[in-house]
């Protein structure tokens, strides 16, 4: 359980860079097609596979994970281990909902650019804490975290 | 230890319940059947109204609804007329096929044709015609279906699958005949998995000419269609020069068939808004420098004069454009302004031929979002009054009736709604009435965060979907219907003939 919650603690920085990645590979290739005379509309398609990548990997894939981080977390002994899934789980709903509310209001993608270094924050310190040695079953602290 | 460690897997595997079971529930809920009738989809809604046999008890009867009584009609039976020579009689055989736009840079792109071509061929008419279309699937695996978008033809002749007819499979045909009331511009297209067959070109245009036949020198067709990346109008990439002499009078019959809003304007002459979705605009005055709003599904036409001395016109038409003058003369250069005219503010008042503030029936159609799953598919789905589909509202009228609707929609997208059968006429936006020649649509653009209150005469029986129109967002469950007492439908969503109208 450990070793999973340290994996899915991992997949989740992973899919945030994969997301930064996805929806530069994106602008990009708007600004490139523009600069080369194309008009976009709503009903044209995008450049390249980068805006449908980060849209599937930011409503599926990193909802998904961080819900699993979260279940394992339960079972898996790693000190402050619920709370830093249950963190990083709420800083996905709130990275989500920033998303949505950005094509509305452009100025509040700012706050979704930078909540995306707390998401990934969250998920690299969860990792790590499932990186640390077990402590001794008798330690009281241990008792201390699980109740 | 062992109680703790116990303890410990106790209380982990609540939690766990606690979280999967309600997703589980909701999963599990969203899950349609294979086959099922619109007339048991979701919750029938009364506005106020008294309800029938087949509406009353909705929900208890299951995915097929309420069964039909004595005297109940069936979709099936509401047809155009049976006999009679057609006045205009089109055959169109739907493919499925690569084809080379002109114009467009792309290689030859897979696309679904009419008689070999997209868009399919303009349908011209006559006010009052009897038009009859046979259409035969040639290769379009999905089956097809056409619907008249904007006509108010009888409900057999809709062309909605799994509503009002079958999808037409590959080797099969279909009749459509109704006569054409209403001059106007109009379109036709699949209504059988639509936001691909839509997209790929499954559509034409139907020009109904006033029997007083057309007061303009020029009568041109612009209908706007994105193709993959390209931008076309009539199918067509790149520059279209049409050609009109100084002085004559020219009418552009703009046509959105793609999924998004366009702005349609004019440079270097006045323009008028002379119609509005199939529905003429009452004391049009000039306009300059100001674009038009046109709903995807929606039409516009626009009247102009080309100047006798001086550059031609461009017309702009979202991402495409159309320069109209003699040979030779330049375009104007022009950008689309910036200003909006507002239709609810355009033109003089005319009479409504009935009375909105009586209605009989009144209704809520309030446009959400949130995250959830349709047909066990997870996303962040559309919901109507709250819920998602196929949870949806149908909305509950009899043959007569004064219908008001209220159409809400939250920040998340914009909403071109398209109610099939009838045009309603705008009352007011966000609470401030209209003032201006009475605004008849069929497609109606409804922006983030907008609220339209709409008013119409429930006088085409029959089971109509009342969607949004961005085919993308019915996919994802923005659809509801009208329906009629005393109407229902045989016809099933998914069922043998893999009916799917989104």
């Amino acid at each position: 359980m450990r070793k999973t919650y340290r994996v899915l603690g991992l997949l989740i920085a992973l899919a945030v860079v994969v997301q930064a990645s996805a929806i530069a590979f994106g602008t990009f290739g708007f600004i490139n097609e523009i600069d080369r005379g194309a008009v976009f509309t709503p009903s044209s398609e995008p450049p390249n596979f980068g805006p449908m990548l980060h849209a599937i990997n930011g409503t599926l894939i990193i909802p998904v994970l961080s819900l699993a981080l979260l279940v394992v977390s339960f079972f898996a002994k790693v000190r402050r281990g619920v709370r830093l899934a249950l963190f990083t789980f709420l800083a996905v709903v709130v990275q989500i909902n920033l998303g949505f509310f950005s094509f509305d209001t452009p100025v509040i993608g700012l706050l979704h650019g930078a909540n995306a270094f707390v998401v990934l924050g969250l998920a690299l310190t969860a990792a790590r804490a499932a990186a640390r040695e077990a402590p001794a079953p008798a330690a009281p602290v241990v008792e201390e975290a699980i109740a | 230890m062992a109680v703790k460690h116990n303890t410990r897997m106790v209380v982990g595997a609540v939690a766990t319940l606690l979280i999967l079971a309600p997703l589980a529930v909701m999963w599990l809920s969203s899950l349609a059947p294979a086959g099922y009738s619109v007339m048991g989809m979701g919750r029938a809604e009364l506005g106020g109204g008294s309800a029938d046999g087949l509406h009353a008890g909705h929900d208890d009867h299951g995915w097929d609804g309420p069964p039909p009584g004595p005297g109940d009609v069936s979709v099936a039976e509401l047809t155009g007329p049976a006999g009679g020579e057609p006045d205009v009689a089109v055959q169109l055989v739907a493919r499925s096929e690569q084809v080379q736009l002109a114009g467009t840079r792309d290689e030859s792109i897979p696309a679904y044709t009419l008689n070999g071509s997209t868009p399919g061929p303009v349908i011209h008419a006559t006010q009052g015609d009897l038009v009859q279309v046979t259409l035969a699937n040639e290769s379009v695996p999905d089956g097809v279906t056409l619907h008249w978008h904007g006509v108010d033809v009888p409900n057999a002749e809709d062309g909605v699958a799994g509503v009002t007819q079958d999808a037409v499979p590959v080797g099969g045909s279909h009749t459509y005949r109704f006569v054409v009331e209403d001059a106007g511009t109009y379109w036709y297209h699949s209504h059988q998995v639509s936001h691909e067959q839509v997209r790929r070109g499954l559509f034409g245009v139907l020009v109904v000419a006033p029997s007083s036949g057309i007061a303009a020198d020029h009568d041109v067709v612009a209908a706007l269609h994105t193709y993959g990346s390209a931008a076309t109008l009539n199918g067509a990439g790149g520059e279209h020069h049409y050609v009109a002499g100084p002085g004559e009078s020219v009418r552009v019959r703009v046509v959105n068939t793609d999924n998004g809003v366009l702005r349609a304007w004019v440079a270097g002459a006045p323009f008028r808004v002379v119609a509005v979705d199939g529905r003429d605009v009452n004391a049009p005055t000039p306009v300059t420098d100001a674009a038009v709003v046109v709903a995807a599904g929606g039409r516009v036409d626009v009247a102009f004069t080309v100047p006798a001395d001086g550059p031609a016109v461009l017309v702009g038409v979202g991402a495409a454009a159309l320069v109209v003058g003699p040979v030779a003369t330049a375009a104007p250069a022009g950008t689309p302004p910036t200003e909006v005219l507002d239709l609810l503010h355009y033109g003089s008042p005319a009479d409504l031929g009935f009375d909105p503030a009586r209605p009989d029936r009144e209704f809520d159609y309030r446009i959400g979002r949130r995250p959830g799953f349709v047909d066990g598919r997870p996303g962040m789905f559309w919901t109507i009054n709250g819920r998602m589909y196929p949870d949806v509202p149908m909305f509950v009228v009899s043959e007569g009736d004064v219908v008001r609707m209220t159409i809400e929609n939250s920040r998340s997208d914009n909403h071109p709604m398209h109610l099939h059968g009838h045009h309603a006429v705008v009352l007011a936006r966000n609470g401030v009435r209209a003032t201006g020649s009475p605004l008849w649509v069929d497609s109606l653009e409804v922006d983030r965060g907008e609220s339209y209150e709409i008013a119409f005469v429930a006088d085409n029986p029959g089971i109509w979907m009342d969607h949004c129109h961005d085919l993308e967002h019915a996919v994802d469950g923005l659809v509801a219907h009208l329906a009629y007492t005393g109407v229902h439908t045989p016809f099933r969503i998914g069922g043998a003939a893999s009916n799917e109208p989104e």
